[in-house]
């Protein structure tokens, strides 16, 4: 017997809006396994990614090494890798001088001044290393695992296992990601339900000044008149729904419509830096014009993980591969550490002193590191690095004011507790209260992990 | 052979099959000598460095190499040791170094002298002391059991099902008795306004005009729906929609994507031969041996044909490659690996490729079996170079026409040359050297100025000409490569190669005995025979299956890319196989199927609602009502470009703007796919990976990358965003208002075009009312602007193809 719409409403009553939602996302999900999260107390509840795309050299940043600054022309004494990106010459000493900074006295090299500052809230990792020795594959592995297959990104997992804490945003945001090398790949959802994927906010190309949500303004229509439209549009919504009987899509659809408007609010006021004080700017360097478009990234970060978003992303790249010095070495790391030195200091002061520092993970790093031997004219080039190169956490329940694992004598390889990137996001994931090994989702006849059939928890480096 | 050649092979034989005799190891020919070397310089070796993660107290990836049985049984990636060959051993793979996943001991290398031993200890056949005590503690290695696989219902034979009881259409016989098992009583027909939108999105992809209904809804006639869809599969739009369908499971893109985006200048030429293909009603099993084996047909002196079939083959070339991968061997087998993935799921409903690394987990598809088939694709010439940034290989297709123009040039530069060289002939003359010397070698500088300036000038036009001749078109495909069979790759890495297995296809389907493939082909051709030859028992049911996805949004096996026991199974198995059998005895006629399908009482009914049936059947698996679906992404922009009166209906051609194997992105990020102006239907906008179009992108189109034979359909704000804010709906409502504007003077008039153009029928009052109060309060709104009825009338047609009604089918 057909159901009229007035008894199907009286069926469904208020509940049903949120059921049907609920009931939406399991079917969609189809054959969604995640088990209830977290898996264990959280330590950290959010992430912020900043991303040095291009590659920045460890040995000239946070991976100082007395024997290489000692063997400058030398020949590498080891064998190098089976196979590289280009080939190498002899070592090249670290331009940059290094001194010890804070308590715990870790080195930091004179490029980067005041993220030195900071050294004993960093968990400082130079033991990373991956497999790729090419922009896009190294991308590609470090933000989703695989450089052969799409898979979802780790801000995608992320945002399934655990979602939004604020339904009026995306729970994964990216500012002015690059095109290149995996292109959306990077931020991509692959087989998870697409509301996980990343919501982009511009691109590398353009200036964080303008990078914004596509589409979250109507330019030709008030406030007042878009939400008459809306209304109608609702409307003509409601009399299909009324007419098929409890349609969980289409009910979604109309809330889809809800927080759509919704989100038209949220989303500048989240960007309105405006807002903030001068004192503020000051510290995120937005004053500055060397740091002005990495600190405006870095101040929209922390205002996004204020307002809950999950795991938001903020690339370092210009128009073009940014930290890749195959050759002018010096002027390069010295600019590209100019622009984000201060910002990052400012970002992680800034969370610090607002208490955000303790519940959310900074993670700082490029798809690989740099060779310590030289390439190029000029003894002034490092090539393409993924055997053993430095990232490093702070906040979000790491230990803080070390250092973990080591590379060779002269930077080269990861030798001692070696940190694959399969291991760093099983360590990302453990610090959100996740089981990387019960992450999963079922695709194509199988369960998939972020960490696919790899992945070690560093459990060293959790405090 | 002789008995001891006999017995190596029965060795190797059982190596692979994991029962491994362990008297080889230590049979009378293992020395004292040899068990010496063992303990004084493997020994130590394993205990200095292995066996603290993998020995008697911890078992790292459930290794032990503190026994000789803890190495031949191995781990979790599969045997460590295989006596007698350090290549296909992981134990010397990983202390090697020579694989980046594999590198052990983690913290340091072995010097090069215990690398050194270590292999010659495994080239020796790894004697060991405890050879004599292994039998009893060798635990069988896994191993599939293919005879017991066979009886997975997808791997018997298709069988000829009984049809019920009469009616007019098997297709319901079938349904009707499930749903009366389960009591159910199915909605009657749909009407006839609704039937007609649903038929037409369904095969064309586009909305049915306004005459087009009035005449469906005036015809009384019995077969008025049979003629409205014999009209509909003859449409030229036909191929257009469904080749949409098939482009999803062949991951057709215009860009490489991954990590070089590098534009696939020619892919287009494999899209309007998929559309071609699927308007001709060619039959399927043909379109699928064009498109494995095309350049492997015998076309005779059939140019347009052999292109044809060239073209075809860019099937296996259209997959995503990391295309600067520094390791050649790697992206080689990377690219196999795509093109079994792609060819398993999509014609067979077999995920082949988790049989890579190791024996397939579910199915049984073994490890041998996966590179059986590699043999094939591996013996294929897909790429042209390996040498990054690598390039695909692409086939020249020129047409008689172009030949004709090539000799032409060709014979026009002879022309030129010889004009040249005469003219230097009789200059020379003209100097008339003493006899019995010869010219020196700067004779052209004695010449007189007037002939070197008009020698000058004829060189100069025979260089232009020479950097003119006209371009041969290619098109991306495949031509027999180097011929071999291909060794299993161990953990699915070239740097541990297992046995070489013979080109052969998968033993659960082909069975145990298959001809051999000869030594100068690749086995393609024979591939495609085996696939299309009629008793295959995949190929015919994963087709058939997937037409009833794309009528009912939903497979008689829903999971339409899996038929593997991981997969779902039917729901109406005989329905399954009678229609299999059907495509097969109507000769492969894919329209002839949608017309069995279409024809049924069971696509044509109500898409309504009733409590019984929801309770008793909620997910609708009896099909006792249609279920309503949302329009795909490309069909929901088509829909509106034809509703706003913008559509440019051409057929055919390449909108890529950028050069072949040109970046898409290079560094920079900038974008050059943006299609805000373009009105072609959206079959044709170039498909850039790693950056769908952003209405694609949002309403679920398909990823591009990999194959998907269903898209999901999701419901997220950015895609209510993109309705309400977007400048491309924003422009084509603003045509479509002034359209209406123009064509009508009363507002009522206007109102039922509008509702008839987008949902396929007239407004009734209330809804009138509803639509003229809306104009009012907006154009209040609005007042201080001069075109406030425009802007009333854009907000008006932007709120009705927002709406769920036009974005749904019902």
């Amino acid at each position: 017997m057909p159901i009229s719409r007035r008894q199907m409403l009286q069926r469904s009553s208020a509940g049903f809006g949120a059921l049907a939602l609920a009931s939406l996302l399991t079917e969609e999900a189809c054959g969604k396994t995640v088990s209830h999260l977290p898996h264990h107390t959280p330590k950290a509840k959010r992430v912020i990614f900043l991303f040095m795309k291009g590659g920045p050299s460890g040995v000239d940043t946070f991976d100082y090494k007395p024997q290489l600054q000692n063997a400058d022309h030398k020949p590498y004494p080891f064998e190098k890798p089976r196979v590289q990106f280009a080939p190498t010459g002899e070592l090249l000493a670290s331009p940059w001088k290094f001194k010890p900074y804070g308590e715990s006295g870790i080195p930091v090299s004179e490029l980067f001044p005041h993220v030195a500052q900071c050294v004993d809230d960093l968990c400082i990792l130079n033991s990373v290393h991956g497999t790729n020795p090419a922009h896009g594959g190294a991308a590609l592995k470090l933000h989703t695992g695989s450089d052969t297959f799409v898979r979802p990104s780790m801000g995608s997992w992320i945002n399934y296992g655990l979602g939004t804490e604020n339904n009026n945003l995306p729970g994964f945001i990216t500012i002015c990601p690059t095109l290149a090398h995996g292109g959306t790949k990077n931020w991509g959802s692959a087989f998870l339900p697409a509301e996980n994927a990343g919501t982009p906010l511009g691109v590398a190309s353009q200036s964080s000044e303008q990078a914004q949500v596509k589409y979250i303004q109507n330019a030709n229509l008030t406030r007042e008149a878009q939400r008459l439209q809306l209304n109608l549009t609702q409307s003509l919504n409601r009399d299909l729904l009324d007419s098929t009987g409890p349609h969980a899509e289409l009910e979604a659809r109309i809330q889809s419509f809800e927080l759509a408007f919704r989100m038209q609010m949220e989303m500048p006021a989240a960007l309105d830096l405006a807002a903030e004080s001068q004192t503020t700017h000051q510290l995120y360097g937005i004053d500055e014009s060397v740091t002005a478009d990495y600190g405006r990234q870095c101040l929209m970060a922390r205002r996004f993980v204020e307002r809950g978003v999950r795991f938001v992303q903020i690339t370092h790249s210009n128009t073009e591969v940014q930290w890749d010095q195959h050759g002018n070495l010096r002027k390069g790391h010295t600019q590209n550490a100019a622009e984000v030195d201060k910002p990052i200091a400012g970002l992680l002061t800034d969370l610090k002193s607002r208490g955000l520092l303790d519940d959310t993970l900074v993670l700082w790093g490029g798809e690989f590191g740099r060779t310590p031997t030289c390439q190029g004219a000029g003894h002034d080039g490092r090539d393409h690095n993924p055997e053993g190169f430095t990232m490093w956490l702070a906040g979000g329940g790491v230990k803080s004011g070390i250092r973990y694992g080591a590379t060779d004598d002269y930077g080269y390889y990861a030798v001692e507790n070696k940190v694959h990137i399969h291991d760093l996001h099983a360590t990302l994931l453990h610090l959100l209260g996740i089981d990387h090994k019960r992450l999963t989702y079922r695709h194509a006849g199988r369960d998939f992990r972020l960490t696919d059939v790899a992945g070690h928890v560093a459990h060293e480096i959790i405090a | 052979m002789n008995t001891t050649c006999l017995s190596y092979y029965a060795i190797i034989i059982a190596i692979i099959l994991g029962h491994v005799p362990t008297q080889v190891m230590s049979d009378d020919k293992t020395s004292d000598q040899e068990i010496q070397f063992f303990e004084t310089s493997i020994r130590p070796l394993l205990l200095k460095h292995c066996t603290d993660c993998h020995g008697a107290d911890s078992q790292e990836s459930d290794l032990r190499l503190d026994s000789l049985s803890g190495m031949l049984n191995g781990g979790k990636a599969g045997p460590a040791l295989l006596p007698g060959k350090p290549e296909g051993s992981l134990i010397v793979t990983a202390v090697s170094y020579r694989d980046n996943d594999l590198k052990m001991p983690p913290d340091e290398k072995l010097s090069k002298q215990e690398i050194a031993d270590l292999t010659r200890w495994v080239q020796m056949g790894a004697p060991h002391p405890d050879a004599d005590l292994e039998t009893a503690s060798r635990r069988p290695t896994q191993h599939i059991d293919i005879a017991e696989g066979r009886k997975h219902w997808a791997f018997r034979p298709v069988k000829k099902p009984e049809v019920p009881s009469q009616g007019n259409n098997p297709v319901d016989a079938f349904i009707s008795r499930s749903q009366q098992l389960q009591g159910i009583l199915p909605l009657g027909p749909a009407d006839k306004r609704t039937l007609i939108r649903r038929a037409t999105f369904d095969l064309i992809g586009l909305p049915p005009t306004i005459e087009e209904i009035e005449n469906f809804v005036n015809d009384n006639s019995a077969d008025a729906f049979e003629k409205v869809v014999d009209r509909l599969l003859d449409s030229p739009h036909y191929g257009e929609r469904q080749a949409r369908h098939w482009l999803d499971i062949a991951r057709y893109a215009d860009s490489n994507g991954l990590d070089e985006n590098v534009a696939h200048g020619n892919a287009w030429r494999y899209r309007d031969y998929v559309v071609e293909s699927l308007n001709q009603d060619k039959p399927y099993s043909e379109f699928l041996r064009e498109q494995l084996a095309g350049d492997l047909l015998e076309s005779g002196d059939d140019y347009e044909l052999r292109n044809v079939r060239l073209i075809a083959t860019g099937y296996l070339v259209l997959g995503p490659k990391v295309l600067a991968e520094v390791d050649g061997n790697k992206m080689e087998m990377d690219i196999v690996d795509e093109q079994l993935d792609t060819i398993g799921r999509g014609l067979m409903g077999l995920t082949l490729g988790c049989a890579r690394c190791h024996d397939h987990k579910f199915d049984p598809i073994g490890n041998d079996d996966y590179y059986g088939l590699a043999g094939i694709f591996k013996s294929t010439r897909a790429m042209e170079t390996f040498e990054k940034v690598a390039r695909w290989n692409e086939n020249p297709i020129p047409t008689t026409a172009d030949i004709a123009k090539e000799e032409q040039h060709t014979a026009i530069i002879s022309a030129k040359k010889e004009e040249i060289s005469t003219l230097i002939a009789s200059a020379s003359d003209e100097l008339k050297p003493p006899t019995g010397e010869t010219l020196p070698a700067d004779v052209e500088k004695r010449f007189p100025e007037e002939t070197q300036t008009q020698l000058k000038l004829l060189r100069e036009e025979l260089k232009t000409l020479e950097s003119n001749a006209p371009v041969m078109p290619t098109a991306m495909g495949v031509k027999e490569g180097t011929i071999a069979d291909t060794a299993i790759h161990l953990r699915g890495s070239h740097l541990t190669l297992g046995n070489v297995v013979p080109r052969r296809f998968p033993r659960v389907l082909a069975g145990d005995q298959q001809p051999e493939i000869s030594d100068n082909r690749s086995g393609r051709l024979e591939f495609a025979n085996w696939l299309t030859d009629g008793d295959h028992p995949l190929t015919a049911r994963v087709m058939v299956n997937r037409i009833w996805n794309w009528h009912f949004g939903t497979g008689l096996v829903p999971t339409v890319d899996n038929f593997g026991l991981q997969g779902t199974p039917p729901t109406h198995p005989e329905l399954l196989d009678w229609l299999a059998n059907r495509f097969i005895e109507e000769g492969w006629s894919v329209k002839a199927m949608h017309r069995q399908i279409m024809l049924s009482d069971a696509y044509q009914r109500s898409s309504g609602f009733d409590s019984q049936n929801a309770e008793n059947d909620p997910g609708n698996l009896t099909y006792w009502k249609f279920n309503i679906r949302r329009l795909k992404a490309e069909s929901l922009r088509d829909a509106m470009l034809a509703v706003s009166g913008t559509l440019d209906p051409e057929l055919g051609g390449n909108l890529l703007e950028v050069k072949n194997r040109d970046y898409l992105f290079n560094h920079t990020s900038q974008d050059k796919s943006t299609y805000n102006d373009i009105r072609r239907r959206s079959l044709y906008l170039p498909v850039i990976r790693n950056h769908l179009y952003d209405l694609f992108q949002l309403f679920d189109y398909t990823d591009a990358s990999v194959l998907n034979g269903k898209r999901e359909t999701s419901t997220i704000a950015p895609q209510a965003l993109l309705l309400m804010n977007s400048e491309l709906i924003t422009d084509l409502t603003t045509s479509m208002a002034q359209d209406l504007l123009r064509q009508h003077t009363s507002n009522e008039d206007r109102i039922e075009e509008l509702y008839l153009r987008s949902y396929g029928r007239a407004p009734d009052e209330q809804e009138v009312e509803r639509v003229v109060q809306f104009l009012s309060q907006f154009e209040k709104l609005t007042a201080t602007n001069d075109e406030a009825e425009a802007h009333a009338w854009q907000a008006l047609c932007q709120a009705i193809v927002s709406s769920s009604e036009f974005l749904y089918i019902r």
